[in-house]
Parts: structure tokens; sequence; C-alpha cells
């Protein structure tokens, strides 16, 4: 157990120097993505049964694990699609305001392509390019940016695999078959592939479901690591997940009328041991959920 | 320490340096704004490409079948359906032999094929193991054999050791030919009958084949009778088994021990005289095959998603 | 187990029917190029070569085609446009060969003989591929005609294996920063592969069988093509146009152009199979024989 992560900056004073990063646009604030009273829903008439997540107003501080925990279909993963757009591919609408540090996701003149520079994705199944060596996979990101320089490529992609602590293990077999490593270490090439672009935050849907507890100890260990130099959000059902690696939580659950909703957030210490919110103490202590 | 791919050699905390990583990014984010324009320019001439291509994909349908109704529909009349065919330069005349030969031909390898077809389903259907599989593939395969190498079998089969062509030759060749789609429509439309019919009627001890014939064959009825009835429009515009079995004429022939006419066999005779009345009695035979085949297949695939959409 | 005899009779008898063409000519049989019923020599090499030109052309139509179409059909149009589309072009596959031969016969060659072949004769550098030979009928056409005809075939199967492609294969790539049609090209594309491979095959698989609508189309030279507006006959062609008259010996041969047809095609047949199948033991029928229904139907096998 890695116990309750304590490092400079875990009460938000944004220990770590901003990494000048001039046009980025991500400010001096502490908060590197904020959700302002976002709903989504899916089809075409304001219809209140199918709203999936309702008014949902969450910030995400900057270096740190914040958690999304619930039980399956509270609107965990919708919310962390808001972050990135991925919405734009479904009939989901996404309404209230979504920024990362001073851009806002959703104006009309936000491309989702640049957005998705500075975010970055892990899915809950490794979904690795499987026709792609494990060098072709980790720059993937990079080349479909734009980004051709065969030296920058190499430092890039020795810079990520090293992030996701997969660098000596992979250093001598960079052209074999992606698919070829083992779950875990898919997984962990998959993190790669999303450093690699240097996104600022980090979203993580559920990544070690498809683990095993070996391999999943692993992977929390990376996130904890990533988290000193990223933001990261990390979905997950698993209570005790979140109390190992997180620094906050967010609780999500499903109202009376069958959308998800935020019942409470707040500092992870703080919401398994002095839950402000009756739904949020019938959650931690599995009466509900 | 870390070597460079340009040999020289590295401290790895340099590449991870926070300054490092800052700039790694930074350039990163230039270039997919810097080549957001062309990347989005790409895409969307490969779409109007793409577009273009099923454009064109589309004209044959619609250039064959106007054609053949532009052409075909001066030589519909009564006499068309009720008269036989005459000499060439003689005017008037029908194909009422081709007509009549294609339902007898067609007819006869249907009754032979469609039960058939069931059986051998029924047989798969009950077993997962490589003996199924194998037939299976075997099925798949035999229904892309070229129909023109069916119809020198059969004839090499019935014509040769008997001297004689004849109508049912052309249905054993025809039913070949049908068989694999039966089987194998046959059993996809029993597998998409729900797992829990099969599991109650099993609960109540029966044997699978027993269970299948009567719950389940009832049940996936909408799917069979599309199925073979996509089958039969095949057999009925398919040509080259009929050339060497049932040879084709020009009398009304019912006995399907005689060599008879069917629609393929007359339209490729009359399509390809110099005669330009004969070739309109072409289009027109060719407008009627045409028209029922379109018509059974939409027919057929509008029942098969309305009922797989209402079947629960 | 009726299945099984059927299967081995036709091919025993057919081998058997064969053979004395076999014994009159050895195994030059495939390969010489010389098809004269006069003077008793017969050789499959005109048809070989013509059936593989014929193909071959045709497949560099269709494929390209084909898969742009697929690519429109699921992936750039939304699905109520996109489905019924879909269904028009499965129809195509629907045709009897015979009115689609004599829709070549009696409107194609006209139109290439006036239009299409004198304009492709002028085009610098790529005119000596159609140099002499009659206008009209001929390999050129032959190969459009198999090229319509294997149409559905690559456009149903492609599209099946793009739309085959998991959601998160393709969000793989979205999360990374890709456009639409990046997504396309590396998520989508290179997952079908495997399907795409297959239906190349099979549509080539159909039109090496397709015998009637070439025989009207393609003119019936039994010479090596110089050109692609050459006549020519195929394997298929040559059994239509040459069997009913042949006796003795030359019927054997004939006999035995069929077996060399039979065994490409299968050989072909059998990849394209096996190619089906290796995307996780879904096999499906060809839309020819009106067998997709709906989208959904997937026989584990």
């Amino acid at each position: 157990m890695l116990g309750s992560p304590r490092r400079a900056g875990v009460d938000g004073d944004g220990g770590r120097d901003v990494e000048g990063d001039a046009d980025a646009g991500s400010g001096s604030g502490e908060f590197a993505v904020t959700l302002e009273h976002v709903s989504v829903r899916y089809g075409k008439v304001e219809n209140a049964k199918q709203v999936a997540v309702r008014d949902v107003s969450l910030a995400f501080p900057k270096n740190q694990v914040t958690a999304l925990l619930g039980p399956s279909g509270c609107g965990k993963t919708t919310i962390l699609r808001t972050i990135n757009r991925l919405h734009d591919h479904t009939t989901g609408r996404v309404s209230g305001a979504v920024k990362i540090g001073e851009l806002d996701v959703y104006a009309r003149d936000t491309q989702p392509e640049i957005v998705r520079t500075r975010v970055g994705m892990v899915f809950q199944r490794p979904n690795l390019f499987p026709t792609l060596s494990i060098f072709d996979n980790v720059v993937a990101g990079l080349r479909m940016n734009g980004v051709r320089k065969r030296p920058f490529l190499r430092e890039a992609a020795e810079a990520a695999l090293r992030q996701a602590a997969l660098w000596d293990s992979v250093k001598d077999r960079l052209g074999l078959p992606a698919v070829r490593l083992s779950g875990g270490q898919q997984q962990r090439l998959c993190i790669a592939r999303a450093l690699a672009i240097g996104p600022e935050v980090l979203l993580l849907d559920e990544p070690c479901s498809a683990l095993d507890p070996q391999a999943s100890a692993r992977v929390e260990r990376l996130i904890v690591e990533l988290s000193a130099h990223i933001t990261i959000a990390l979905v997950t059902h698993n209570l005790f997940q979140a109390t190992r690696i997180s620094h906050r939580t967010a609780v999500f659950l499903l109202d009376e009328q069958n959308s998800g909703t935020l019942v409470e957030d707040g500092p992870t210490v703080d919401v398994f041991s002095s839950p402000k919110d009756p739904r949020t103490l019938a959650y931690v202590t599995g009466t509900i959920g | 320490m870390t070597g460079g791919a340009d040999g020289t050699v590295r401290d790895p905390s340099d590449i991870l340096s926070p300054e490092a990583v800052a700039r790694r990014a930074r350039i990163v984010r230039r270039a997919s704004r810097a080549t957001l324009r062309r990347r989005r320019l790409i895409g969307n001439t490969t779409r109007i490409v793409c577009y273009l291509a099923l454009v064109i994909a589309l004209i044959p349908l619609v250039a064959l079948v106007s054609y053949t109704i532009e052409r075909g529909v001066s030589g519909l009349s009564v006499d068309f359906f009720s008269q036989l065919p005459v000499p060439q330069g003689v005017p008037g005349g029908g194909v009422e032999e081709a007509i009549i030969g294609t339902l007898i031909i067609v007819g006869l390898a249907a009754v032979v094929a469609i039960p058939l077809g069931l059986a051998v389903a029924l047989f798969l259907i009950d077993r997962r193991g490589k003996l199924a599989a194998t037939v299976r593939f075997v099925a798949d395969v035999m229904s892309g054999i070229p129909s023109i190498a069916i119809g020198v079998f059969a004839y090499a089969l019935f014509v040769v050791p008997s001297h004689h062509y004849a109508g049912i030759t052309g249905s054993f060749a025809l039913a070949v030919l049908m068989l694999p789609i039966i089987v194998r429509a046959d059993e996809v439309a029993m597998r998409t009958v729900p797992e829990d019919l099969w599991d109650a009627a099993l609960a109540l001890g029966a044997r699978p084949s027993r269970v299948a014939r009567s719950v389940v064959v009832r049940t996936a009825l909408p799917g069979l009778v599309t199925g073979n009835l996509l089958a039969v429009a095949r057999a009925i515009g398919e040509t080259a088994p009929l050339l060497f079995t049932a040879l084709g004429s020009s009398l009304l022939v019912t006995n399907p021990f005689q060599p008879m006419d069917a629609m393929p066999l007359r339209i490729l005779s009359d399509g390809t005289q110099a005669d330009a009345h004969l070739q309109t009695v072409a289009w027109a035979t060719a407008l009627v095959l045409l028209a029922f085949i379109l018509v059974v297949s939409i027919v057929a695939r509008t029942f098969a998603s309305y009922a797989t959409r209402h079947a629960r | 187990m009726v299945f099984a005899a059927v299967v081995v009779s036709l091919v025993v008898s057919l081998v058997w029917q064969a053979a004395p063409a076999f014994r009159h000519s050895g195994f030059n049989f495939i390969f010489s190029g010389t098809w004269s019923p006069d003077t008793e020599k017969f050789g499959a090499g005109v048809f070989i070569v013509d059936t593989l030109i014929t193909t071959g052309v045709g497949l560099l139509i269709a494929i390209p085609v084909g898969i742009a179409t697929a690519a429109a059909l699921s992936e750039f149009l939304p699905r109520r446009i996109g489905a019924p589309l879909a269904t028009c072009i499965d129809l195509l596959a629907a045709v009897p060969s015979i009115v689609v031969g004599l829709w070549g016969l009696l409107v194609l060659i006209p139109i290439f003989e006036r239009d299409v072949e004198p304009f492709l004769q002028k085009i610098p550098l790529v005119r000596h591929l159609f140099g002499g030979g009659d206008l009209g009928s001929g390999i050129l056409l032959a190969s459009v005609v198999l090229a319509v005809m294997m149409l559905p075939t690559m456009v149903a199967l492609t599209r099946t294996a793009l739309q085959g492609v998991s959601v998160a294969d393709r969000e793989a790539a979205l999360a990374l920063g890709g456009t639409r049609w990046q997504v396309v090209r590396r998520a989508v594309i290179p997952g079908a592969r495997s399907g795409i491979q297959a239906a190349i095959t099979l549509a080539m698989g159909r039109a090496l069988g397709e015998a009637i609508a070439v025989s009207l189309v393609i003119g019936g030279g039994v010479n090596m093509p110089h050109s692609l507006l050459a006549t020519g006959t195929t394997l298929g062609s040559a059994v239509v146009s040459f069997f009913s008259e042949a006796t003795g010996v030359q019927r054997s041969a004939v006999i035995g152009l069929v077996v060399v047809l039979l065994v490409f095609s299968t050989v072909t047949n059998i990849g394209g199979q096996l190619l089906l199948r290796r995307r996780g033991g879904r096999s499906f029928s060809l839309p020819d024989q009106g067998v997709l229904l709906a989208d959904a139907e997937v026989v584990p096998t």
C-alpha cells in the first residue's frame, strides 16, 4: 500500500514551478481543469430521462491526482470525456463550461484536435495500434500532429517510455510489434503514448480494470510518480484505489431521476473519514453502490 | 547514462527535466496548430473522393436498370407472355416456353435443395466441433464455385451417360448451386433465435435436433423464408448451369426429361442475334427477370430487417 | 454426408473427363498457347493469360473504387443515408450475369467502340497499352464488366470490415489529436486490413468464375493478347464458346479448361474464406447470394 500521498504541493499551493510554457495558456491558476455546471444529454430532445450527467462543477488541482469515484453508470466516464471532447463523436450534447487553464474547451473557435494535444487519455483496455511496433505506437500521436523529425521522435519516445517505467524493458526491442507485450506493459505503453505528446492533463479511465493485481500495482505506482508533473484525473470504481493514490476524490452517484451527479468532492482523506453528504457516507461504507 | 541516437551520451535526467518536457510539449503544440489546416484539408479532399467513388459505384446499377427498362418495355405484351418464339425476321412471338421452363426447372431444383439444405443446417446446428466447422467451410467455399463448372459437372454426370439433354439435369445443377447458400442461410437464421428459447426447450429434455425442428424452425421462419427466397432468386438468373444440361429449345416443353428452355437461355440466344426485334425480345425477357429478382431481393431484405427488429 | 458425396463426385468426374486431353498433350496443356481444333493442338496458355489480365485489370478498377465507396458508406456518411445506399450496391450483386452481359453486349460495346477506346488511344504514354485491335469488344471491356460485378462484393465486405473496427481503437487515435480522416487512416483501415484482404480475394474468386457476361463482351480471340483492346477468351468464356461444338479430344480439352478454372477458383475462394475467418471466427456469405441479413448476423464458427 502506498499510503496517502504526501508531497509538496498537496495542499494546493502549486508546489512545483510553473513550467514556463508561455503559449500553453495554463495560466497561473492552481487548477488545471475546471468544470462549471456541466451536463451531458443524449438524444435530441431535452428529455430529462436522457440526461446522463447533471450539473457537475468540479475543479482539478494542478499536479495532483483527482479520483472520480462511484459505481458503474454514474457518469464518471461521461464527465471525463467532456474534458477532451470525445462526445463530439457521439450523440451526446455537452452544456456548461469546461476550461483547461484559460482555454475554453467548448468555445466556438476551439479546435478539438488542439485540445487533445493538451489532454492525454488512457482507456480501460489497452488500445494499442495492433499493426505497429512499440516505437511506432509511442510516437503515433506525434506523427499525427505533424512532428516528423527522427531525432525528436526518438527523444520524445525515450522520455515517454522512461516516464512510464517501460524504457528498460523495451529499449532493445523497440521494433517489435506492440501486441507482443504483456497486458500490464501494454497499458503502460498506452500511457507512454499519451505522454509523448506532452499533455498537461492525463485522463485515465479505469486503467487497471483489465490488469492483474501485480500489473495494477505497478500502474498505480506510476500514476503517483506522474502526478508530480502532470495533472491526473482518474476514473475508478475501486474505493481502495482511490484512497491509495488520489489527493482529491469526487464522488458520483445517481440522483432520483437516474442521472449521474456529483455528490461530494474534497481531499481524499476528508471524503473518506468525514464525508459531508450522507450519500457519500453510505457509499464509502459500502451501504450503497 | 543513456546512448542518444546521434551517438552522444546523454544523462537520462536531461530529457526528463521539466525544461526538456516543456520544450517538447511546446514543439508538439506548435506543430499541431501549424499542420491542422493541412490535415483537415486532406481529410476533406479524401472525403470528396470517396463520395465520388460512391457515385461511380452506383452508376452501373442505375444504368443497368434504366437501359433494361427503356429497351425492354416495348417488347412487353400479352403475346410476349403467351406466344412461342418465331424465326428470325418474323414479327411477333413471345417467350412463353422460357417462362414456363424457368418455373419448372427452378421449381424442381428448389423442391430438392430447400429441404436438403434445411436438413444439413439442422445437422450443423447441433454440433460445434471440428466436423461442423469443416462442413461450414466447405459450404462457404462451394458457394463460390463457378456456375459454369457446375454445369459441366452435371453434364458429365448425367448428359454423357444418358446421351440426353434434359431440364431436370439443369435442375440438378441449380440444386447443387443453391445448396451451400441455403445451408448457410438456414443455419444463420436459426442461430439468431434467442438462447433462452433453446434452453427452455432443452430443459424439457428433447434431443437438440428435435427441439430445433419444432420450435426453432417455427421461430426462425421469417429468416428461413428470406434466405431460401434469395437463393431461389439467384438460381432463376443463372445461365451457365443450364447451358449444357437443359440446352434450351423453342418448343413448349413440360416434360423435365426433355431439353427445355429457360429465361436466361432465351436471353442469351435472342440477344446475340443481329435482329433488332429479337434483341428487343431479349431486353424484355431481361426486364421480366430483373424485375422479379430485384423485387424479391428488396422484399426479402426489408422483410428480414423488419422481422429481426420486431422479433422479440 | 450428401455434401461430401457431391463434392467428391464433382471433382472426380471432371478430372476423369478431362484426362484424355492431358494424355494427349501432357503438362504442356497448361502452358501451351496454341488452341487450334484443326491441328488438334490444345493449350490453356492463352486462356489463362486472358483470365489473369481481365481479372487483374478488373481488380485494378474495383479495389480502389470499392474501398473508397465502403469508406464513404461507413465512415463519412451518416447512417440514415449510408445504409440504404449500401443496400443499393448490394442489389447490384443480385443482377444476373446474363443481364449484365446483355447490357455489355448491346450498350457498352457501341459506347466503347465510339467514344471510350478512341479516346484511350489518344492519351500519350498509356496509349501503347491500347494499341491496334478492333474497337469495341475486347479485354478492356471484359475487365470493366468484371469490375462492375466485383464491386458489390468489394464494397460489402470492406464495409463490414471497417465497421468491425472497435470504438476503442478509433478513440485511441482520436484522443491523440487526430482529425477524422487521420483516425480512419491510422486506426480504422489498418484494423480492417485482413477483412479488406478477404474482400479482395473473394472478389477475385467471383471474377474468375464469371463466364457468361465475359463471353458476350470479350470477342473470342485465341491468340495471345498484344493490347488491352485485343479480343480474347478467358477460361470461363472458352468453355461457353467452345463446348457445344467440341468433340473428342477437343471436348476433353475444354473440360480440362474447366478443371484449370476450378483449381484457380477454389484456391482463391479457400484463401478468401480463411482470411475472413482470421478476424475472430466470423463467416459470411457473399452478397450475391443475398444472405446478408441486416448487418447483424454473426455466425460463431
